[in-house]
């Protein structure tokens, strides 16, 4: 019980002694989870909206296909990235391994799927009732689909916020692709998966604590927006 | 608005659940549609509107096929309407919008719609707390904000009660007198097809069984089924 009490109270010490290191790793965190949920979101809410509104062949199928990669194991996607990424891969020429860049693009694939799927739902229940009476007023496509966006808000918001829960607590796929370099790739997550093998409980607490508080001031940011909105 | 229907089909499946051989609405006129449930009067009022195109046969509105024209200036009321998420204000001002109506022209028409359909207490109100009939009123007052030719009207007065009922049925009327709108009403209410319509059509599984004057379809009601049907599932 007194390592936990002693690392809690070294973990306000060192935040509050600014360390360096440890707010490197919090930037980089913010950036890589705000770069992921933004692209997976670009790409998640149109495609989520397109699929609920639209009849098309093998819909189904790629629905099946959709939910499972809601679900998707983290060390699955970045295994995947990393294989296409590597020297030897398809896209290794890019020298992309072990930087920022494939860490988002591993998160990008875990993120947008979970917007996607969730957007898909709330448009596929709401969706058409909100069309056809866009249509009924005289509306046009494009309003209709404004109409459409304005209604799904929340909705669209709610998705967001769980992408973005899932891009900011991954470990697996991140570790993978970004290699947890010092002062390079290492996140809030994989830094307290590291410390916490290397029996480090101070820092491992700072940075949990961190990350919770990250969390919980991203998600009240997100929570006023979709009240505003 | 004139529309005429020839050879109307429309299937799910294997199932024909509507299938009119001729069948006219003229400008100006207020036909009510009665029928018992499953007849095919809401499937006929979503392919006039324009929102179901899965059909086959001839719809034509004043001679020509739906565009994107027609359809602005038709509207079609829903039995359950769909509220814009906003206050009542911002859902009767939607279609005058989306028309790019002027400010100023805009708060004309709302303040008429406002004293139509008595709005004025809850015209700031969040459009989700309305009432069943509140909802109604104001999804009346949408449509016909923006002096719709055609007017589509799908059991809009079901389960409310009879000052609101009146209160819609006024406005219906008002529509029609000052804007020369065709109307088409879906009803179960023997009274409200009296009160409001100059017309009626009777329909049963799909087919249109009887059209007339509203007195003349009433008059043959202890004739043939169209009676059986009224005396059972319509309050008269």
């Amino acid at each position: 019980m007194d390592y936990i009490i002693q690392g809690f109270a070294e973990a306000f010490k060192l935040l509050f002694s600014f360390d360096q290191e440890i707010y490197r790793i919090i930037l980089l965190t913010l950036y890589v989870t705000i770069m992921s949920t933004f692209i997976a979101t670009i790409i998640g809410v149109p495609l989520g909206i397109f699929i609920g509104i639209k009849n098309f062949r093998f819909k189904r199928t790629l629905i099946r296909f959709l939910y499972t990669f809601m679900s998707i194991p983290p060390v699955i996607a970045g295994l995947f990235v990393y294989l296409v990424l590597a020297r030897r891969g398809p896209l290794g020429q890019l020298e992309l391994l072990f930087t920022p860049t494939a860490m988002i693009i591993a998160q990008v694939f875990l993120v947008a799927p979970i917007i996607m799927g969730i957007t898909y739902n709330n448009t596929r229940d709401k969706g058409q009732n909100i069309k056809q009476v866009a249509y009924t007023l005289g509306a046009d496509k494009r309003q209709a689909l404004m109409l459409l966006l304005f209604e799904l808000k929340a909705d669209i918001f709610a998705a967001i916020v769980s992408g973005f829960g899932r891009a900011i607590s991954e470990v697996g796929a991140v570790m993978l692709v970004g290699g947890n370099i010092k002062g390079h790739t290492r996140v809030m997550t994989t830094s307290i998966a590291m410390l916490q093998s290397m029996g480090d409980y101070s820092q491992a607490i700072a940075i949990g604590l961190v990350l919770l508080v990250l969390s919980f001031i991203i998600n009240s940011i997100l929570y006023h927006i979709q009240r505003v909105v | 608005m004139n529309i005429t229907l020839h050879n109307i089909t429309k299937k799910y499946g294997d199932k024909t659940v509507l299938s009119i051989d001729q069948l006219e609405f003229k400008t100006g006129t207020v036909t009510g549609i009665i029928g018992p449930n499953g007849s095919g009067k809401s499937t006929l009022m979503r392919i006039i509107s324009g929102i179901d195109k899965e059909y086959t046969g001839c719809l034509n509105i004043d001679g020509h096929e739906i565009n994107q024209e027609i359809c602005k200036n038709m509207t079609l009321v829903f039995q359950k309407p769909y509220l814009i998420n906003t206050d009542v204000y911002n859902n009767i001002a939607y279609p005058l919008k989306i028309r790019g109506v002027s400010k100023l022209e805009m708060n004309r028409k709302i303040e008429n719609m406002i004293e139509l359909l008595q709005l004025k207490e809850i015209i700031r109100q969040s459009a989700r707390t309305l009432s069943g009939g509140e909802m109604q009123r104001v999804a009346l007052a949408r449509a016909i904000v923006f002096e719709p030719r055609l007017l589509l009207l799908d059991e809009p007065t079901s389960n409310i009660d009879p000052k609101t009922m009146q209160l819609m049925e006024s406005a219906i009327k008002y529509i029609n007198k000052c804007c020369n709108t065709t109307v088409v009403l879906v009803t179960h209410n023997i009274r409200q097809l009296r009160r409001v319509c100059t017309e009626a059509v009777f329909m049963q599984e799909g087919k249109v069984v009887e059209r007339d004057l509203v007195k003349d379809v009433l008059n043959r009601l202890d004739e043939d089924f169209i009676g059986d049907f009224l005396e059972k599932e319509l309050p008269i």
